[in-house]
């Protein structure tokens, strides 16, 4: 609960202040490193139009860079988000964003897209429109799963039923992937792996103005249930003894959960293990069960992670780009490892 | 004098709504209740329906019919935070939250009570930092409390369910994994607590000769039906006796315990007194020895300070702990 001491206060205030200035460092460095190395000066330069620079170099930095360091900081808030939250409700250290199923749609989506049209002329309408059509049917696949998620948990009161028909969920859609993959052709089967590799370049300043209001939308939502987050901490029982109205709060929490894993989903890939490595980070940083503290801090770490991975998929000065989903993991899995070592029992989040 | 009642049960039926099957009703024709300052037992058999009852009455589940009434209002008009306000509840589950302290778990109980972000007032760490010395935690709250003994949880939930500051407190087995010195500090605080705060406590418990010196009331509900009383009531009329299904179990009423009726082994007659006696006795009955006064025995013992003798057909044979008198006797 908020029962936050002066002393306390301080120490959280500068813990914030020492985020926030990485937060700014790692945005900055984002905006410079890069396969086209750009001196600082001009890096700045460019963001005023009348500053005499290169266009080339404005090009890079504000139609490239800029969007895909904003990309980074929206996905790396809303997958940790979404994840502090499934961790909460589940009362799961291993949940994340994606055990409702939501990435599983929103492959399912693409699959149907991308693969299941590989025999026709679709393709061709694909790759003249760019990665807008696929954030669509993605989010669409990923929408239809929440709504059968929150149809469900209407009904099932259980919440390991819940966790359970979300594996299976996954599971189903993952064989489904399959089939249609066998099926399809070649260069189909490439722009199907390549999108489930998770890219946050591919998103323009157009899809921007469609990916931050949703993620906002679903952070608003995340902070109207901080205080019912810190009551599913002790259990259910305990939570509707205190007065939280259980199937309301769970609904809106996976409302906002879904949204925020959703979206980023279907903008950038499914991009694993950020969501359930920040959560973790950050009560390790911050000592607290609090979500009051716990949901900005996993904003914001969120998005220095994030910023971070970009970076290092980018390979500053060189070429060639790593898949930013292997550097996710790379970075994630350590992390959830040492959790478990350092607490020899890992049984509570 | 008119008779004050903080919580009744009239006619009340609980059970389970099972998916597409009957409801499963799983007690009925409760007629209980309760008055301000009482602490109250819910004693019955393992299955009885205890759990649900409690559950029941905490809100987590409706029940069929009949209703339960708080300072006579049915609980059943109150919404979620009012019923909050009403009742609290510590359960068996044992909370284990990483990084909570003994102070963040009480504050827990003002939770019905604080804005839409869960911001203590000045009042509400008053009212969490006197709910944590009523239970004796004091310098106990910065403490995780993932790194309390057992006992010391227990106080810090039963902490939480005081500042909540509701008329009823109920709870399912406060005793269950606790030692027993735990059991009676858990016991008496709690009788402490209804009687300063005037509140009303239910529990559950299975340390049925605690619950019998402890409590000023039982709800007893046994195979035959349910009774209401005190204590002394119960065993007076013979409740006691009703509660278990099992033949071999029965209460004593001159002890005021209950114990395991056995098959008699032999007939034994005992000779000594004071401590030494009382004791022998007790280790004769454990072992299933008949002890006889007046009828013919198969063997006689005579407990002395420090000695103990077997006679067995004008044989004599002496020891000198009731160890060893019982390792002999087998």
């Amino acid at each position: 609960m908020s029962a936050i001491k002066k002393t306390e206060k301080i120490t959280i205030g500068l813990q914030f202040f020492v985020l926030a200035l990485l937060l700014i460092l790692f945005f900055m460095a984002d905006l410079l490193l890069g396969s086209v190395i750009i001196p600082v000066k001009q890096v700045l330069l460019a963001f005023f139009p009348s500053a005499e620079t290169s266009e080339t170099y404005r090009t890079i930095v504000l139609d490239f860079r800029l969007p895909k360091a904003l990309t980074a900081v929206l996905t790396g808030a809303a997958l940790s988000l979404s994840g502090l939250q499934m961790q909460t409700v589940f009362r799961n250290p291993l949940a994340g964003p994606y055990v409702l199923g939501i990435s599983a749609g929103a492959s399912l989506g693409v699959a149907l897209f991308v693969l299941g049209f590989s025999s026709s002329l679709a393709f061709g309408v694909f790759s003249a429109t760019g990665a807008l059509p696929l954030a669509m049917v993605a989010w669409l696949g990923s929408f239809l799963v929440m709504l059968l998620v929150l149809f469900v948990s209407t009904r099932v009161n259980d919440i390991m039923t819940l966790l359970i028909l979300g594996i299976l969920f996954t599971s189903a859609v993952t064989a489904i992937v399959s089939i249609l993959q066998y099926f399809s052709s070649e260069s189909m089967l490439k722009a199907f792996i390549i999108w489930t590799m998770g890219s946050l370049g591919s998103v323009t300043k157009s899809q921007l103005a469609v990916l931050a209001p949703a993620i906002g939308a679903g952070v608003l939502l995340a902070f109207f249930k901080i205080k019912d987050l810190n009551a599913f901490l002790l259990g259910e029982d305990y939570a509707r003894s205190l007065g939280v109205s259980i199937k309301t709060s769970r609904i809106i929490i996976f409302l906002s959960a879904s949204l925020l894993a959703g979206t980023i989903t279907a903008f950038c890939g499914p991009i694993g293990f950020i969501g359930i490595a920040v959560p973790h980070i950050c009560r390790v940083f911050f000592k607290t069960a609090n979500h009051l503290v716990l949901v900005p801090a996993v904003i914001i770490t969120g998005s220095i992670v994030m910023l971070f991975s970009d970076i290092v998929s980018q390979l500053p000065g060189m070429q060639t780009t790593l898949p930013l989903n292997s550097v996710t993991a790379l970075i994630g899995i350590p992390v959830i490892i040492w959790m478990i070592v350092k607490n020899r029992k890992f049984v509570s989040v | 004098m008119e008779e004050k009642v903080n919580i009744e049960l009239k006619q009340l039926s609980v059970g389970y709504q099972q998916q597409g099957e009957a409801p499963l009703e799983v007690l009925k024709d409760l007629n209980l209740s309760a008055a301000p300052g009482e602490m109250v037992a819910l004693i019955g058999s393992n299955g009885i329906g205890k759990s649900t009852l409690l559950r029941t009455l905490a809100g987590f589940q409706p029940w069929f019919s009949g209703d339960v009434l708080i300072k006579g209002r049915s609980l059943k008009i109150l919404n979620a935070r009012e019923t909050a306000r009403t009742m609290s509840f510590v359960s068996t589950e044992i909370v284990r939250v990483p990084n909570l302290t003994v102070f963040d778990m009480v504050a827990y109980g003002r939770f019905p009570y604080t804005n839409w972000i869960g911001m203590l007032t000045e009042e509400d760490q008053y009212i969490v930092s006197d709910a944590i010395r009523k239970v004796g935690l004091e310098g106990f709250e910065k403490r995780p409390v993932m790194q309390i003994s057992d006992g010391e949880r227990q106080r810090a939930m039963i902490a939480r369910a005081l500042a909540q500051d509701t008329p009823v407190i109920i709870l399912d087995e406060p005793t269950a994994y606790l030692d027993v010195s735990n059991k009676y500090e858990i016991f008496h605080l709690l009788q402490l607590l209804a009687f300063e705060k005037k509140k009303t406590v239910v529990l559950s418990t299975h340390d049925l000769n605690i619950a019998l010196r402890e409590v000023d009331k039982l709800w007893l509900i046994a195979p035959e039906g349910n009774y209401q009383g005190a204590p002394e009531d119960a065993v007076l009329k013979g409740w006691l006796n009703q509660l278990f299904r099992n033949e071999h179990i029965g209460f004593d009423e001159q002890e005021g315990e209950f114990f395991f009726k056995k098959d008699f082994r032999a007939k034994v007659k005992v000779e000594g007194q004071g401590l030494p006696l009382t004791w022998t006795l007790r280790a004769l009955n454990r072992k299933g020895y008949q002890i006889v006064m007046q009828a013919e025995p198969d063997f006689r013992v005579r407990a002395g300070e420090n000695e103990w003798e077997v006679i067995l057909s004008d044989k004599t044979k002496k020891f000198n702990s009731i160890y060893q008198l019982l390792a002999y006797l087998e």
